[in-house]
């Protein structure tokens, strides 16, 4: 049974959220995952929300101070579904800026691992994942581009679920890459995922993408391990993944290892295809109509634009240079152009695997590192972390991220990917996985 | 000389392209939304009608349609553009490959698209102020190829096309921008948002003496762009090269693509081509019917309620006479009541119309070989018997004007006054 079951079950109101809250003010001095705080919740299961999706009358800032301030005057769709439900809005969570980040440092307030606050937790759902480690009873309102709910689920123990591009409504979302963009839960168990997910997906008349494709689970016996994913990975990572592959061997799945050449296109498609529409999307952020304001308005319209501009971080502005060359016209065919059709074929060539079989890989290459050690890394060595979050999210296909092992106390995480629209299939299958492995948690706020 | 234009249309529908936002409104800013104000977390939603207008504006240009329509994102920075991106169209738009139809030339249309309109700049000495209200309407915009030659074809074709417009319920007027490009000699100059048709024709007209002046004197024209100072009447310098714009389209991943197939089509009306064909067919001057039945629908209601029945002549005066006195939602009957009295010879002025309209008799004074005249002769030479009868027995008279009102469809007042007249003469 999930935590949304036994907490109804309960029925607990007033004081436990007050206390709840409490706890987590003191836990967040150590862990910093939280953004606006929803003080004056008395009721309901609580549930946080990552700071690039909208809760009318709550700052969301997407992890940017170009955004400082900005309260937007809506809900996201997603958000209005939970409400609708019952659930209880908690608060914001901490990401990097507009989500452009693998470790949640890319951004002023750096959330912390809870297995070791010394490590990171992830990125860019940092806060997310921090905040589904730390609490009992709460699920988590995520989002991922290229594996921005993978990642920190993994890094933090906790299950990342991507839905099917399409399935939820990105109204109210804070666009990074709105073809791959996706809103995302992250929970304890598989049960809570699926109650969550009902809830918030299906059609929404303020978003185009959104479809009501009927969800399916059809559960698949074969796993696929992609050969050209396996490289750069660390060896106690393989370990632990050699370990879940032989568990679920006994569990009657069969493993079959296949060679896919274009998939190494992945990273570089998605970079591009996804700094391209980013850079499209903060062209908007000029400094006078919300979020961060500008005082003076005596400068010539370009010189204020690009002193409001100056707010962006480096990465974001990266991102923005990068990506408004690649959609260039002398290039865009070379690149953008390029990319569009790589995305096609990768999706084409998963899609035919995953007729008869799941694919299946560790989330992360190694478990959370040091915050100097990710400091250190070059853009390029941080872009290579998400080899293997990538290909689903490049493609579209839903894909959850769950615990399989412990490490030097540091949680690693395996990745399983179906097709799309077979969404119900993963929480199937790691409702299975839960009546093996126990996963482990350091925190359980609010538990009684 | 070669002249092409870009025009950019706004479109009747009662909300905005991407939002339920009101596209019409007075009090600045007040018809807005986190849409149309490009706030971080809204998406676009596609307004149907608006998509359906601009298919029919596609399809009244003779443009092949494309069977499904999509968008792109055209980004450049200007405190008029919130998203600091217009949501447009480029390979996926609504339609191309058309052409309108002049007196003695076809002028190709190259491409229709659909895009959203930025807000409004208000300059005042010191500040600037922007109303967002705008920002969101949707625009149609028509590009022509270069085939338009002479100012003369293009007041032709922008008439034709305003007429073209109007029939679908679109008001040229109501907010037009063209981009301009006109080559005397090789090199194209463009003029860069003209807003108004009367400015468009002046801008037009100053350019091209401009460059006729410029290569009689054969100095080299130089290939930019230019805006047009509506003061000063004359066009200059931007000092900006077009092949410095970089917009670096893509497409807009918000948007999916979108199905032209179950929009409804109006059959268009081309005026110019019914004025010259009823012209031919009924008699009247072409000119005269086109200047009656281009911006105004009822005039070509009633022409062509009556243009089988009477001269195309006696219809054109009453429509003008009913025009003028604006009384254009008469009555069928007391239409044709005019267009007899005008066809016997007795001009219809005010004064006749205000008789028609009480619905009191006309007196009209015509004692020409009209065609109750003919008809009557027609009677009594097939019934000389009743011609002896008919002072020693009313009825006859009643009987002639009956049968003769019938097959005429005509007033039994105005057949009672001819016979009375033929009579007399006997």
């Amino acid at each position: 049974m999930g935590v949304i079951s036994e907490f109804r079950k309960m029925g607990k109101n007033g004081s436990y959220h007050q206390t709840l809250i409490k706890d987590l003010k003191r836990i967040n001095e150590k862990l910093q995952f939280l953004g606006a705080l929803n003080e004056s919740l008395t009721e309901g299961i609580p549930f946080t929300v990552k700071d690039n999706i909208c809760v009318k009358g709550f700052e969301a800032r997407a992890g940017s101070k170009i955004l400082g301030g900005y309260v937007p005057p809506f809900n996201a769709t997603a958000v209005e579904r939970m409400l609708a439900k019952g659930f209880g809005f908690l608060g914001k969570t901490q990401m990097d800026e507009f989500g452009f980040g693998s470790f949640g440092i890319n951004t002023q307030v750096q959330a912390r691992n809870p297995f070791n606050p010394d490590k990171v937790a992830g990125g860019s759902s940092s806060g997310a994942a921090v905040a589904t480690a730390v609490m009992k009873y709460h699920v988590a309102i995520a989002e991922s581009t290229g594996g921005s709910i993978s990642n920190p689920a993994a890094f933090c123990g906790v299950l990342g679920f991507t839905p099917t591009y399409g399935t939820v409504s990105r109204y109210g979302l804070i666009d990074y890459a709105n073809s791959l963009d996706k809103i995302g839960i992250m929970g304890r168990s598989g049960d809570d995922i699926r109650e969550v997910f009902d809830i918030i997906k299906g059609a929404d008349r303020y978003d185009s993408t959104c479809v009501d494709t009927k969800v399916k689970g059809e559960g698949k016996k074969k796993l696929v391990v992609i050969n050209q994913l396996m490289k750069g990975i660390d060896e106690e990572i393989l370990s632990s993944f050699d370990s879940l592959l032989s568990q679920l061997g006994e569990m009657g799945y069969k493993v079959e290892h296949v060679s896919i050449d274009s998939i190494t296109k992945a990273i570089p498609a998605y970079y591009i295809i996804s700094m391209a529409e980013a850079s499209t999307n903060l062209a908007k952020y000029t400094g006078y109509k919300y979020g961060l304001q500008r005082e003076s308005f005596t400068e010539k319209y370009n010189a204020f634009f690009t002193g409001a501009r100056a707010a962006f971080g480096t990465e974001a502005k990266r991102r923005i240079v990068l990506g408004t060359f690649v959609r260039s016209e002398s290039v865009k065919d070379k690149y953008y152009t390029k990319a569009l059709q790589f995305r096609t074929a990768i999706t084409n060539k998963l899609g035919q695997i995953l007729k008869d079989a799941f694919i299946i890989s560790p989330t992360m290459p190694i478990t959370a590192p040091d915050f100097e050690q990710a400091a250190k890394l070059t853009p390029l060595q941080t872009y290579a972390m998400d080899s293997l979050t990538i290909p689903p999210n490049l493609s579209g296909l839903p894909h959850i991220s769950f615990p399989c092992d412990y490490k030097r106390r540091m949680p690693v995480g395996a990745q399983l990917i179906t097709g799309h629209f077979n969404d119900y299939a993963l929480l199937d299958f790691v409702s299975e996985w839960e009546k093996r492995f126990e996963y482990r948690f350091k925190y359980s706020l609010g538990a009684i | 000389m070669k002249i092409g234009l870009e025009v950019h249309v706004a479109l009747p529908t009662k909300s905005k392209l991407f939002c339920s936002c009101s596209s019409i409104s007075d009090e600045p800013n007040s018809a807005i939304c986190p849409i149309c104000m490009g706030f971080p977390g809204s998406k676009p939603m596609l307004n149907g009608a608006a998509l359906s207008q601009a298919i029919n504006v596609a399809n009244a240009l003779n443009c092949k349609i494309s069977e499904s329509t999509s968008f792109v994102r055209k980004v450049y920075f200007y405190p008029d553009l919130p998203k600091s991106y217009q949501i447009t169209q480029t390979q996926g738009a609504i339609g191309g490959n058309g052409s309108v139809e002049l007196e003695s030339k076809r002028i190709g249309i190259r491409r229709i698209q659909l895009e959203e309109d930025p807000a409004k700049i208000v300059r005042e000495e010191n500040y600037t102020l922007i109303d967002f209200n705008r920002s969101g309407v949707p625009l149609v915009e028509i590009v022509t190829e270069p085939d338009i030659s002479s100012e003369e074809e293009l007041r032709e074709f922008v008439f034709a096309l305003k007429s073209i417009l109007y029939y679908l319920g679109i008001d040229i007027e109501k907010e037009l921008k063209v981009d301009l490009n006109i080559s005397v000699a090789k090199e194209r100059v463009e003029i860069k948002n003209v807003t108004g048709l009367r400015n468009l024709i002046d801008a037009a007209r100053y350019e091209i003496k401009r460059q006729q002046e410029l290569v009689a004197k054969k100095q080299k024209v130089e290939s930019e762009t230019r805006s047009y100072n509506e003061k000063a009447m004359r066009t200059e310098s931007s000092r900006e090269k077009e092949s410095d714009e970089e917009y670096g389209f893509i497409y807009d991943p918000d948007l999916t693509s979108y199905s032209t197939k179950s929009a409804s089509v109006q059959k268009p009306v081309y005026a110019g081509k019914i004025a010259r064909e009823y012209g031919k067919k009924y008699g009247g001057a072409a000119k005269t019917i086109l200047e009656l039945i281009q911006f105004d629908k009822r005039s070509l209601e009633l022409i062509d309620y009556a243009k089988a029945k009477w001269p195309m002549q006696n219809i054109i005066n009453v429509v003008e006479v009913l025009k003028k006195y604006g009384h254009m939602d008469i009555p069928d009957e007391k239409f044709t009541r005019l267009i007899e009295i005008a066809k016997s010879g007795t001009p219809v002025n005010e004064q006749v119309l205000k008789q028609v309209i009480k619905g009191a008799a006309v007196e009209t004074s015509n004692v020409g070989s009209t065609d109750i005249d003919k008809e009557i002769k027609a009677m009594i030479k097939a019934n000389q018997k009743l011609l002896k009868e008919y002072d020693k027995n009313p009825k006859v008279f009643n009987f002639i004007i009956g049968e003769v009102a019938k097959k005429l469809k005509a007033n039994p007042k105005d057949v009672s006054a001819r016979l009375s007249s033929i009579l007399e003469k006997i």
